[in-house]
């Protein structure tokens, strides 16, 4: 009974020990590198969207305000002649004295209004000063994060450029073949490996792909880069050759 | 293909038929022979516990005969005994057996008594020793089998290599490499199992080692039990 048992936890333990050593080297790591593009050249243009412009909000309320004020006024000034009309003269005086009593209020809600206004713009600066600091801070932190990335793209950019120039393709090169190839990188710049990831499935096209990468071999500006950064993004440079200008 | 992880399984797929074999029979005795390792783990610590038991028991000053009624029963119970408790039933019951009889020479009632505490002895020590050699096999023949794939798989990439036109590294790298994997799964299954079959083969000496001590403790009460009479 208690063989039996024993022998059964030895086969779990096996099995779950032969299952850990094959899942560590056979699951591929997923290594940190990006795929480069490889176009023939030509210049992107791109559009930069600055900060957009904050519309200031204010003024165009401050007289939507007084549009409305004057309506009100309109209104009220309709109202009182309708109301003259109906009165007859000997309502004069009182008329006369409302109206004064009315343009001094009208005033004062000029006045305040005024006030109102001079309060919601100073609102407004403090608000855009804030957003200001904010996205600069915001800016800060990102460069100092996306420093090694900056780097590592200037660097896939000179890769890029290099193999470009050193690629001729070849007559069977149509648009929309793909050959995603990685290449194989040491610190001196010397490409050590090419292995075709995803074949175009013409055979010429995919040679012309890693001689390429070999006419570009040493890529001797890798040495100047931070040895950390090396290993952790050009060890291997994952390249894709696409011919995106051609008709055919 | 360089020594990058996904080119393992890569290479493992692409091996030819004899390296492939190889590395089948590596992975299998891999396999096999941690569920020795395992299985014989557990059986060689609960031996040891309960000769541990036993013997606390035993000296602990109780009965002999209650004890022995005890035991079988117990026996009788689960339906398998191992260890230490046999040798005693054994002697035991061969004791009594022989001193129960009309003619008891003392002489011949020790001799048969030892003698079954003997077999009971020689078939724990079987016991304890199944398997080991299985783990003494693949110790010692899985590195010759890993190094076997290895030459062939180099021969075909030499091979090979004579028929291309230019001989570069990166034509016999993948295949050096493909080779290579033989081995490395060779020791990978051998060094467990040395170490196991060490440590194991020593602890069932130490196990037998103590039985037979007991045994021969057991042999001498007896023998002043006969000769008291």
């Amino acid at each position: 009974m208690t063989n039996y048992l024993s022998y059964g936890l030895g086969a779990i333990g096996s099995i779950c020990i032969h299952g850990l050593v094959l899942s560590v080297l056979l699951i591929p790591g997923n290594g940190d590198t990006q795929a480069i593009v490889i176009q023939p050249q030509y210049i992107n243009s791109k559009l930069v969207e600055l900060a957009p412009k904050k519309k200031v909000v204010v003024p165009k309320r401050t007289k939507e305000d007084t549009a409305e004020k004057k309506r009100e006024r309109q209104r009220r000034l309709d109202a009182s002649k309708a109301k003259a009309k109906a009165k007859t003269n000997a309502d004069a005086l009182k008329k006369k004295k409302a109206d004064l009593d009315r343009k001094e209020r009208e005033r004062l809600a000029l006045e305040q209004d005024k006030l109102e206004r001079e309060r919601l713009e100073e609102l407004q600066r403090q608000e855009l000063a804030a957003e200001f600091a904010q996205t600069l801070a915001e800016e800060q932190s990102l460069i100092s994060a996306q420093e090694d990335e900056v780097a590592a793209n200037s660097y896939r950019q000179l890769i890029s450029q290099r193999l470009s120039e050193n690629w001729s393709r070849p007559p069977s090169a149509r648009r929309g073949m793909e050959t995603l190839i990685r290449l194989q990188l040491v610190p001196t710049g010397r490409v050590v490996g090419v292995t075709i990831l995803t074949s175009s499935g013409d055979s010429a096209f995919d040679r012309s792909v890693e001689q390429a990468a070999f006419k570009a071999a040493p890529f001797v500006e890798l040495q100047q880069m931070a040895p950390s950064l090396f290993e952790k993004k050009f060890r291997q440079v994952d390249v894709s050759f696409s011919p995106l200008d051609l008709r055919l | 293909m360089n020594e990058e992880n996904l080119s393992i399984l890569s290479l493992i797929v692409n091996a030819s038929l004899p390296v492939q074999a190889v590395m089948g029979i590596l992975f299998i005795a891999s396999v096999m022979s941690w569920i020795m390792i395992v299985q014989r783990g557990i059986f060689l610590s609960q031996a040891q516990n309960n000769f541990k038991d036993f013997e606390d028991t035993f000296w602990s000053g109780v009965d002999l005969a209650q004890y022995y009624q005890e035991l079988t029963q117990k026996a009788k119970d689960i339906g398998i005994s191992d260890g230490i408790e046999n040798v005693f039933r054994a002697g035991f019951r061969e004791f009594n057996r022989l001193s129960h009889s009309d003619k008891a020479d003392p002489d011949a009632v020790m001799e048969g008594t030892d003698r079954a505490m003997r077999v009971a002895l020689s078939r724990e020590d079987e016991k304890l020793g199944v398997n080991l050699p299985f783990l003494a096999n693949v110790a010692s023949v899985s590195p010759y089998i890993g190094l076997l794939g290895t030459v062939w798989g180099i021969m075909d990439t030499v091979r090979g290599l004579g028929m291309m036109q230019q001989a570069t590294l990166a034509a016999v790298a993948p295949g050096i490499s493909e080779a290579l994997i033989p081995t490395a799964m060779g020791l990978f299954a051998a060094i467990p199992a040395v170490i196991a079959y060490n440590r194991y083969a020593a602890k069932v000496e130490g196990i037998n080692t103590s039985y037979e001590t007991f045994s021969d403790e057991f042999s001498s009460i007896l023998h002043r039990q006969v000769y008291s009479k």
